[in-house]
């Protein structure tokens, strides 16, 4: 789970701030000095995402990984298309690269596409399996099924720490309370090893609680759950914890609340699962699945129009081709075409105490209630 | 004749008139409608009472009045300034490249019949003898000819209005910083005391506070007494009322305790939430005897619409508890005129929707009307399609398609909507729906504040 800064453009060292927080929710933990763990109160412990965004693994020069570049984007790609001094009409050129960003076809889009050609990548093994088309995590283990990152990783925007969709769509996490999803973990009796425990996932209603810049996310916050409009993304699983890392088993299908500009979108993970480190102030570490392709492109382009895909040189056009071409899973039953792709994010969050509007055992069976309907059945064959 | 039947509308009462000689339901007399503060006016200018923008300045004819005001886009400036008028009849023919990453010079669509911005935005003009009379004023335009200005910003109106009252050509609602520079319409100031303001929403003119904090009322309430105090007081905060106000109209006082007056409406005090999170917030209206204010409500949708729950709020939607979209659209041209009326081009809808009108109709399906519905409503008519132009229908078409329409434009439903509750055509576009795509019926937008 430990990343070097080197080979990691990540967040901003969200766990160190945190550290310094107070060790709100759980009596004591356990620390270097030998303090023996202790279970957080009413072994319940309440986590709020802060950070989130797809697992780019880059090197500084980025040779590795794209070794031939990085892709065009629509402003690129709209002047090599419709050349300054030829007659260009807005039907024949903004309104035909608009149609096909928001209708992509299947014909080639002239424009050689740069996928990541690096064998490393952050993520984990979804399959169980290891083949050809794996990549292998920065610390050796193989099999790892991140083609998300193989379609993304050579566009500049989706790499830290500077391109436009890492900047803002990680930092519409914590600021839009629609994209606020809670991780709550029960049943805990160590924050260190516990074979089993169970792991629920709410969206709260609140802001975050911030130091005084209001840009620092403290641990101890309180949310309430939004139980009325974020009720379909109530889930449920179990995990275990194993040296203070949560591992979940699989959930069928999430939906993330992620609006970056004012959009409601969402997206849709398939065979979910977190793997975070964990500690009584906070968390880290990664979500992993498969992403519906649909809906991976199209929160990406209702959300950023033309302009702001063309500041981070994402060609919606381009991409969407590669999205389907190298899409890995869940083939859809009639034409065969996979509809999801594997990913990893890398996942921040800050210990919260969840509550339960008035915490009344109604209110809790209502809960309940919610959560029993929302699990659905086994995911089909991949 | 025209004179003669303004001095007919102004005799009915401009309520009255919302209804005269058409096929739809005029506002109900019953229902309550805004307050304004009267100002001197040119002679021939007169107040119409409108469904969706309260009180609106308007023509002799009944043609409601807007303005044009300076909107900066990613480029550059569109609208107009004080004082410079900059909508003439020039036909334009290339874009100007205010919305990146297009260059500008690009050439418009269908200019055969493009229409020139005076074609759309008629000039309200001053005669020869007119003289300035409070806010409005007379600014020049570079032919030399005269144009009524109110607080200096050049007025117009608009080819798409038809009847007095109508305010098709444009709307008070608040809009986006990537939205097309929208011309709109210009009235009188409400009547309300200093420190309150009115917005126009999607449920109606909602009443605020000048800080934009939503104003509540409670059902225990009276215009003598108030049954919140201590606690709840606290919780709901009294709109207090400075030692010098006075009643006046709908508004009158309430002592609540010696030398501490509460504001009060309608015959109900005024509060606002501790517990709002956000500007125009309806989260006080949740707590059960607590209703948000509004200066006139928003006409009802016709019979049959449902209100729907979605992962980000509360939307219209059709019989189905399928979600409904208002389409926007707005060229790139110095004019910035709209694409988004049956009467104007449809080649950004149709680009966006599918490519063809085929398509079209199966990604963003028309709202069909039933043979026996009719419009409900100024804001909400049945209306004839053309769907294979997406133009009005002729009378002889026989492929026409009857469909309900806000504000003289189609709604749609989404095709990637599976299920009541799905938002997925929301955003859907370029600039996120504002200038060529789709934005859903919000009624509660807890999570995207000002969207109403």
């Amino acid at each position: 789970m430990k990343r070097s800064p080197a080979t990691k453009a990540g967040f901003p060292a969200l766990l160190t701030t945190l550290a310094v927080a107070t060790g709100a929710g759980v009596m004591a933990h356990a620390d270097d000095a030998g303090i023996p763990p202790i279970a957080p109160v009413d072994g319940r412990i309440g986590y709020v995402m802060t950070d989130l965004f797809w697992a780019v693994y880059q090197t500084d020069d980025a040779s590795e990984e794209c070794p031939n570049g990085f892709n065009s984007g629509p402003r690129e790609q709209f002047e090599a298309l419709y050349p300054e001094g030829t007659r260009r009409t807005v039907l024949d050129t903004q309104l035909r690269q608009e149609h096909e960003t928001w209708h992509p076809g299947s014909k080639a889009e002239g424009f050689e596409f740069h996928e990541v050609e690096g064998e490393k990548s952050w993520g984990l093994n979804l399959d169980g399996e290891v083949s050809n088309n794996d990549f292998v995590h920065p610390d050796g283990t193989p099999g790892i099924d991140n083609e998300v990152y193989r379609a993304v990783g050579c566009i500049i925007g989706f790499r830290g720490p500077d391109g436009v969709e890492y900047i803002f769509q990680n930092k519409a996490i914590a600021d839009r309370p629609y994209n606020r999803t809670m991780v709550e973990i029960t049943g805990v009796d160590s924050l260190e090893n516990d074979d089993e425990v169970t792991v629920t996932l709410y969206r709260g209603r609140d802001r975050l609680l911030t130091d005084a810049s209001g840009s620092t996310v403290m641990a101890g916050g309180s949310q309430r759950i939004d139980t009325r409009w974020g009720r379909r993304l109530i889930r449920q699983t179990t995990g275990r914890i194993e040296d203070s890392v949560l591992t979940t088993e699989p959930i069928p299908e999430v939906v993330i609340p992620w609006m970056n500009l004012n959009v409601p979108s969402i997206q849709i993970i398939r065979d979910f699962r977190l793997q975070l480190e964990l500690s009584p102030t906070g968390a880290e570490g990664i979500v992993a699945g498969y992403a519906d392709v649909e809906s991976y492109y199209k929160q990406l382009i209702r959300n950023d129009s033309t302009h702001h895909l063309s500041n981070g040189q994402i060609s919606g056009i381009s991409l969407s081709k590669a999205l389907r071409r190298l899409a890995d899973a869940y083939p859809h039953p009639e034409t065969g075409e996979n509809t999801a792709i594997s990913t990893a994010l890398d996942v921040r969050l800050a210990q919260v105490f969840i509550v339960n509007d008035g915490g009344t055992p109604v209110e809790q069976e209502r809960i309940s209630q919610i959560i029993e309907a929302n699990q659905q059945e086994p995911a089909e064959t991949r | 004749v025209l004179r003669e039947a303004a001095k007919n509308l102004r005799r009915l009462g401009s309520l009255a008139a919302l209804g005269l000689g058409l096929s739809i339901v005029p506002a109900s007399a019953e229902e309550l409608t805004e307050a304004y503060i009267e100002e001197p006016t040119p002679p021939g200018i007169q107040v119409l009472l409108t469904e969706l923008d309260g009180p609106v300045f308007a023509t002799e004819q009944g043609k409601t009045i807007y303005e044009w005001p300076s909107h900066k886009l990613r480029n550059g400036y569109s609208g107009e300034t004080q004082g410079n008028p900059a909508c003439y009849d020039e036909v334009l023919t290339e874009t100007a490249g205010l919305m990146s990453p297009y260059p500008p010079g690009i050439i418009l669509p269908e200019l055969d019949s493009r229409p020139s911005c005076t074609d759309l935005w008629p000039p309200l003009y001053a005669d020869d003898g007119a003289e300035p009379v409070g806010e409005w004023s007379i600014v020049e335009r570079k032919d030399g000819t005269r144009q009524w200005a109110y607080d200096e910003q050049p007025l117009y109106t608009s080819a798409k209005d038809r009847q007095p009252g109508d305010v098709i050509g444009g709307s008070t609602r608040r809009y986006g910083g990537d939205s097309p520079a929208w011309r709109v319409p210009i009235g009188p100031a409400p009547l309300v005391p200093p420190g309150f303001a009115v917005r126009s929403t999607s449920n109606g003119r909602l009443l605020t506070t000048e800080k934009n904090e939503s104003v509540y009322v409670f059902d225990e309430d009276t215009a003598v007494s108030s049954n919140c105090h201590e606690a709840c007081a606290s919780t709901w905060q009294p709109i207090l009322a400075p030692q010098l106000a006075r009643a006046k109209g709908e508004w009158t006082l309430l002592e609540r305790s010696p030398g501490v007056r509460q504001w009060v409406y309608r015959g109900k005090p005024l509060y606002t939430y501790a517990n709002d999170t956000r500007s125009w917030s309806l989260q006080g209206s949740d707590v059960p005897g607590w209703s948000n204010v509004y200066t006139q409500k928003a006409p009802p949708w016709p019979e049959g619409f449902t209100v729907q729950s979605t992962i980000a709020g509360t939307v219209l939607a059709d019989a189905n508890g399928m979600t409904l979209y208002t389409y926007r659209c707005g060229d790139d041209s110095a004019d910035q005129l709209s694409c988004e009326h049956p009467d104007d081009t449809q080649v950004y809808r149709i680009a966006m929707c599918g490519g063809d009108a085929d398509t079209c109709r199966k990604t963003w399906k028309y709202v069909e009307a039933g043979d026996a519905e009719a419009g409900t409503s100024r804001s909400w008519q049945v209306i004839e399609i053309d769907p294979d132009s997406g133009h009005f229908a002729s009378p002889e078409d026989e492929d026409a398609l009857r469909v309900w329409a806000y504000r003289d434009r189609p709604i749609y439903t989404y095709a990637a909507d599976e299920q009541p509750g799905d938002v997925h055509g929301a955003g859907t576009g370029e600039w996120r729906g504002q200038r060529n795509g789709l934005k859903a019926i919000w009624l509660r937008d807890d999570y995207m504040g000002g969207t109403l």
